[in-house]
């Protein structure tokens, strides 16, 4: 089996878009290739993702994007497997390249959302995507009006403040720390500080989650060239995916069996992913982790194993997690600050994991950043992916 | 019972067709004895297809609970929660009590509770004092 490599990446800033997502998808692949130094007669396969969960969505997004920039390729498909599913594409282009069936591959996502303002100012006129947003789950949650996992998020954060006796103000001090990171991210969609005290005083949207230790949905794209060996040899920015590792539990959103603060998926990806890569989990200098409220960071951490369970909290509060502590978590800013464009996220965390080992993360570069950690998930953490990199060779 | 969308597949419209009567059942397979909630047509055990409806537990344990601010036909804000019920699993179910009478672990008995477009959907409570 030969390596895979991440050798460009483009990202547009985090927000709100009035763009159309198939031009913000073009531009970021351009720029990704040009990043990565190749051209598209050099692109040997296409992975994208739908424009959203409830935007009038197209099909065969990777299609239109060959036409569109002349690409012949081995290797083309729309993934959606909710929030991993740029991973898994990340995933699937890692295997075809180290079997050498395919020499390259880009992979983006394009996401443009209606604005929750908008759809609350015309329910009426929105209330497809409301049914839309309901259909994600079975008939037993779906029955009771479900239009987002948060119940499901605000219960799992219940039972482990309660198991663990975590106080409000250290899942309310992961938000605020999340925004710290992102004010070093001239990309992310927030730009003002945020305290501890502004936290908690937020109102509930699902206690005990408060408003602000939410991640809201945005818009954004972003894309990545993979290589192998042979695109690769001779450029010094191209990081390699070590190890990479993917899990499912049988679950679709709240569990039907077992223990609804658990998510065993995690650390069964992430040892899967570390022993491929061969390095232990105190190798990794820094990670991206995939939480999409404040008090899920914590639990995300610690499956991962960074943490003993319920000790993730009071690293957080003591700066173990941050810039000068012994491992650098979600320096972007996370879901919580950077912003959350639920099918670019996972290409956002790659791409902040290639901006650190690269040595390009400007005001939130690790020093001497030399290994990596990505983890992505779907559903409510139903499924995992875990990727470790380095510099490679 | 009116189609409603999010009642999608067959064993879910009888499950709520059957609470319609107050009835709160699920599907146990003929083959291999195993019941599970929720119901199916198909036994994730043995893979045999003849199914029997058996009464679930009308009582049971509240794992987590929580508010919904935002969400379609139910009234807001609407209290949810998860409930253990010996043997079977976790029911995601509405609670019907105010957060703050809400313990982790306390025992909740089953009622019926129709929803704003006229579905007959189980319901929890703590025992009144
Ligand atoms: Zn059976």
């Amino acid at each position: 089996m030969g390596e895979a490599y991440i050798a460009g990446v483009a990202m547009t800033d985090i927000g709100w878009h009035e763009d159309d997502p198939h031009d913000m998808g073009a531009r970021v692949c351009a720029e990704a290739l040009r990043d990565a130094g190749l051209l598209p007669a050099q692109v040997d396969g296409l992975i994208s993702t739908p424009h959203g969960y409830m935007a009038d969505t197209r099909k065969m997004i990777a299609q239109r994007m060959a036409d569109y920039l002349g690409i012949t390729c081995g290797l083309m498909l729309d993934v959606d497997s909710g929030g991993n599913s740029t991973s898994v594409a990340v995933h699937i282009a890692r295997d075809r390249i180290r079997e050498g069936k395919i020499s390259s591959c880009l992979v983006f996502a394009a996401q443009r959302e209606a604005p929750p303002n908008r759809i609350k100012e015309d329910i009426v006129g929105h209330f497809h995507l409301i049914k839309a947003a309901n259909s994600l789950y079975d008939s037993y949650q779906a029955a009771y009006g479900l239009i987002s996992p948060l119940p499901f998020y605000a219960m799992a954060v219940q039972r482990y403040m309660n198991l663990h006796s975590i106080p409000p103000e250290d899942i309310a001090g992961v938000a605020a720390l999340l925004r710290a990171h992102a004010l070093k991210h001239p990309q992310a969609a927030y730009k003002e500080p945020l305290t501890v005290e502004e936290v908690l005083a937020s109102s509930f949207v699902s206690p005990p989650i408060r408003r602000l230790e939410c991640s809201e949905m945005h818009d954004g794209a972003a894309a990545v060239v993979m290589v192998g060996e042979e695109l690769a040899r001779g450029n010094p920015r191209a990081v390699r995916i070590a190890g990479m590792a993917e899990a499912h539990d049988p679950t679709s959103f709240a569990p039907y069996r077992g223990e609804i603060s658990r998510f065993p998926c995690v650390g069964r990806a992430a040892r899967a992913a570390l022993e491929e890569s061969g390095y232990a989990l105190t190798d990794i200098d820094v990670a991206e982790v995939y939480g999409a409220f404040a008090g899920m960071e914590p639990m995300m951490y610690e499956e991962l194993g960074f943490f003993a369970p319920g000790k993730a909290p009071e690293a957080v509060r003591e700066g173990r997690t941050t810039h000068g502590g012994e491992v650098l978590l979600n320096p972007s800013g996370g879901r919580l600050s950077l912003g959350h464009p639920a099918y670019v996220t996972p290409l956002l965390e790659f791409i902040e994991i290639v901006r650190q080992l690269r040595g390009e993360a400007g005001g939130r570069q690790r020093p001497g950043a030399a290994v990596g950690l990505v983890h992505t998930e779907q559903g409510f953490i139903n499924g995992s992916i875990v990727a470790v990199l380095d510099k490679g060779r | 019972m009116d189609t409603k969308p999010y009642i999608q597949d067959r064993a879910a419209r009888e499950f709520f067709s059957l609470l319609e009567r107050g009835e709160f059942r699920t599907t146990r397979c003929r083959s291999c004895g195993e019941a599970h909630y929720p119901p199916r047509v198909v036994c994730p055990a043995c893979l045999g297809e003849e199914m029997e409806w058996v009464d679930l537990p009308r009582e049971g344990t509240l794992l987590a609970f929580t508010q919904q601010r935002d969400a379609v036909r139910c009234r807001r804000p609407e209290v949810l929660g998860l409930v253990e019920l010996e043997g079977i699993g976790n029911v995601f179910t509405r609670i019907d009590a105010p957060l703050e009478e809400l313990r982790i672990g306390m025992r909740v008995a089953f009622s019926t509770w129709t929803s704003s477009d006229g579905v007959a959907l189980h319901q929890f409570r703590p025992p009144r004092a």
